[in-house]
């Protein structure tokens, strides 16, 4: 039922599952078969009184019977081992069932009238199930015996050797004694059945072919999405695209950009020498124009076609056929797909519409890989770029901070009050523009993926109360009750020092600043169930309910922020709430206007 | 009165710093790279480094570093030269790493801009006896 060369791969698991099941369902129909043997026997002589041979006809029976038992006894051990048996032994097993099955059919035949009797068609049954169960030509073979057994038994008993039983008692009893009734029954269900076999062969073999086609698409599709790497897509995709056509070697060649240079990006089966025989030029490899030209283009005799640029090398390699497919991607063709065999002639139209499916399927992966590489390019360069940015307005900013500072410490008592009070406001000004790249700077690291550290398991009940402290200082100068409240023990997340450090800083600095004097500030944490939960609450300024659900906005602060003397960049909110989500966390929060507001961040637990 | 080697890329941080140091009493030479940065701290032999983080690469400072130290290792008669990292990194970043001897061969680090008084107190204490 297989063509071509044998698949290089062992059978696939649906392949030893199907064989697995074909084998269930011949113990079943068995089952039935003998009993029915056993049934009809026993009908025919005592409803029907029918002259047969029943002692042996029942020892028919019961012999279908007991070696079903024995062959399901079998294949019940053989499915106990948790691998389930290899498909070669699977086959043999079918082989074994069948073989039985056939002695028996051929003593039924015999049993009840031979060349005559009614039970011929069942003959043609076990012919299209040998078609269907086991490989190509099996089952020309078994037709051969088939036919060859019932002329035998039809000559044995013209002859006298074998005893006739007459089983039907309204046709003449020597009928089959006459040569031209038996030899036009022997011969037109020659006829019959050799036909229906040539037919189920052709149906069964373009059927397999389908599957086939079928399942390495999935495969294929299947391998190619379970990686975004443009190398392992190259890799797997060449595989797949020999293992699907049964072909040994296959090949991928990208064109270069600006260049008519084809050279190989990956290839399966070949060798070393074969993949270093020399560049691939458009204008030298006709074969290759007209592929990339959008069409399947079949080589079938390597020594005979001129279309090749390398014959000698290919020769060397033993390949004898070429078929190639383009690969064609949104912005059209880039490349061509090869597979190889070693016979002449091994392609056809239909190798060619499969062909093209799977470069089809192969062109979306490599796109997908390259736009994710594009990403990811892009992130780099994204990340350097901030990099440098925050390095070239950072050192500026701090060097005039720094010397201006210098100037206030250093000669402090040379200053009127008004110089003094200047070079402190260009000072503050200098202040807000050094938060503002900080802000920037961590905005853009928290929007680039890769520009941040490793998640690492960190515990909140150890680091908050630090993180508190921190802020102390300034909420003792304004005279706030700064305090935190924390489990004795480990409450521990997966996040970096950074962003932890990022998120609730900017939570305490932001209710320090924004709770006037005499207010409270308050950092909660405990754990519910799987989560832990940060709350920080003051009771400051408020958020007016109006402009909530502006709150997460870049550069965005509220009304009455706005209005006070506070300064800030109104990035610092967008940053948290990143920083949160990126650690798989939730932050809400809940604020009035003039009675203070308490943020929420919820962060996933890890287990103790 | 104690010498002090500033490795700084920024002409305005070299001096602010020379500036405070010198204010201070300090002896103060400069280097506006590492090579130099270098040369000069093995000719010169100073008390103290104050080194900046980034100088051309991001971490042109740290490997200075790894150099000044791993020199004083081979040589066991070389005095151990305090370091003074000066980074730009968030001052705000509450949990930033700190000075570790297997990690970052350096004594301490404070952030840009400077605070003159918190400078100095950081530069005696590095300096210890030898202030």
């Amino acid at each position: 039922m297989t063509e071509g060369p044998p698949a290089p791969q062992s059978p696939t698991l649906t392949d030893t599952a199907d064989l697995a099941r074909a084998n269930g369902r011949l113990i079943l129909t068995r089952w039935a078969a003998g009993s029915l043997v056993l049934l009809a026997a026993f009908v025919s002589v005592t409803v029907l009184r029918l002259p047969l041979p029943t002692p042996e006809l029942y020892w028919v029976g019961a012999a279908i019977l007991a070696y079903n038992a024995l062959l399901s006894l079998l294949i019940q051990r053989a499915g106990a081992d948790p691998d389930g048996p290899p498909a070669r032994s699977l086959q043999r097993f079918i082989l074994l069932q069948v073989g039985l099955d056939w002695l028996a059919l051929t003593v039924f035949l015999q049993l009840t009238g031979g060349a005559t009797s009614p039970a011929i068609p069942l003959l043609g049954i076990h012919m299209l199930l040998v078609t269907i169960l086991l490989p190509s030509p099996a089952q020309y073979l078994y037709l051969a015996i088939g036919l060859g057994a019932l002329v035998t038994i039809a000559v044995l008993e013209y002859q006298g050797v074998l005893p006739h039983y007459n089983v039907i008692p309204g046709i003449p009893p020597d009928l089959y004694l006459d040569p031209v009734y038996v030899t036009a029954q022997v011969g037109l269900f020659s006829v019959a059945a050799a036909s229906s076999v040539i037919l189920a062969t052709d149906v069964v073999s373009r059927l397999r072919r389908r599957e086939r086609q079928v399942t390495a698409l999935l495969r294929t599709a299947e391998a190619l999405s379970a990686t975004l790497s443009l190398g392992e897509v190259l890799d797997r995709f060449a595989q797949n695209a020999a293992l699907a056509l049964h072909a040994p070697s296959a090949s991928i060649r990208l064109l270069e950009e600006g260049s008519e240079r084809l050279p190989m990006v990956a290839s399966y089966g070949l060798s070393r020498a074969y993949m270093e025989k020399g560049p691939v030029f458009l204008s030298k490899s006709p074969l290759d124009r007209e592929a990339l030209a959008g069409r399947v283009v079949i080589i079938r005799n390597v020594l005979t076609d001129n279309r090749i640029q390398y014959p000698v090398a290919m020769e060397l390699e033993r390949l004898m056929s070429v078929i190639v497919a383009p690969i064609t991607l949104r912005r059209g063709p880039v490349g061509v797909l090869r597979a190889y065999s070693r016979d002449a002639g091994a392609f056809d139209e239909q190798s060619a519409e499969f062909l093209l499916a799977i470069a089809r399927q192969g062109a979306a992966a490599i796109e997908n890989a390259m736009s994710f590489k594009a990403l990811q390019e892009e992130d780099q360069a994204r990340a350097q770029f901030v990099r440098t940015v925050t390095h070239e307005l950072r050192s500026p900013t701090s060097g005039a901070q720094s010397l201006l500072r210098v100037l206030l410490h250093q000669h402090a008592d040379q200053l009127t009050d008004q110089q003094h009070e200047i070079l402190h406001r260009v000072d503050a000004r200098l202040e807000v523009l050094a938060t503002l790249v900080d802000d920037l700077l961590a905005l853009a690291k928290s929007k680039t993926a890769g520009f941040q550290a490793d998640p690492e398991p960190l515990d909140l009940s150890a680091l908050l109360p630090q993180l508190v402290d921190r802020y102390r200082s300034d909420a003792t100068a304004k005279q706030i009750h700064l305090e935190s409240q924390v489990p004795q023990i480990p409450v521990r997340v997966l996040a970096t020092q950074e962003g932890i450090g990022l998120i609730f800083g900017n939570l305490l600095s932001n209710a320090v600043k924004y709770t006037p004097p005499g207010g409270r500030v308050t950092l909660t944490l405990v754990r519910e169930q799987d989560t832990a939960q940060v709350r920080v609450a003051d009771n400051g300024i408020g958020i007016p309910e109006s402009e909530h659900p502006r709150l997460w906005e870049e550069f965005w602060r509220a009304s009455n922020a706005r209005k006070s003397e506070i300064s800030g960049t109104g990035l610092g909110l967008s940053i948290v709430r990143r920083l949160v989500e990126g650690f798989g966390g939730l932050i809400t929060f809940r604020s009035a206007e003039g009675q203070g507001t308490t943020f929420t961040v919820a962060l996933p637990c890890l287990e103790d | 009165m104690a010498k002090i080697l500033i490795i700084d890329d920024d002409p305005d941080m070299v001096l602010a710093n020379r500036m405070c140091l010198e204010g201070a009493g300090y002896q103060v030479i400069s280097a506006n790279n590492p090579t130099d940065g270098l040369t000069l701290a093995q000719a010169e032999k100073p008390d103290l480094i104050v080194l900046d983080v980034m100088m051309d690469t991001a971490t042109a400072g740290f490997q200075l570093a790894l150099q000044l130290r791993g020199s004083e290792k081979s040589d066991q008669d070389k005095p151990h030269i305090p370091i003074l990292m000066l980074t730009a990194i968030h001052s705000t970043t509450p949990l930033r790493f700190g000075p570790d001897d297997d990690y970052l061969p350096v004594d301490a680090f404070m952030d840009k801009p400077i605070d003159p008084e918190k400078f100095l107190t950081k530069v005696r204490e590095l300096l210890g006896s030898r202030a």
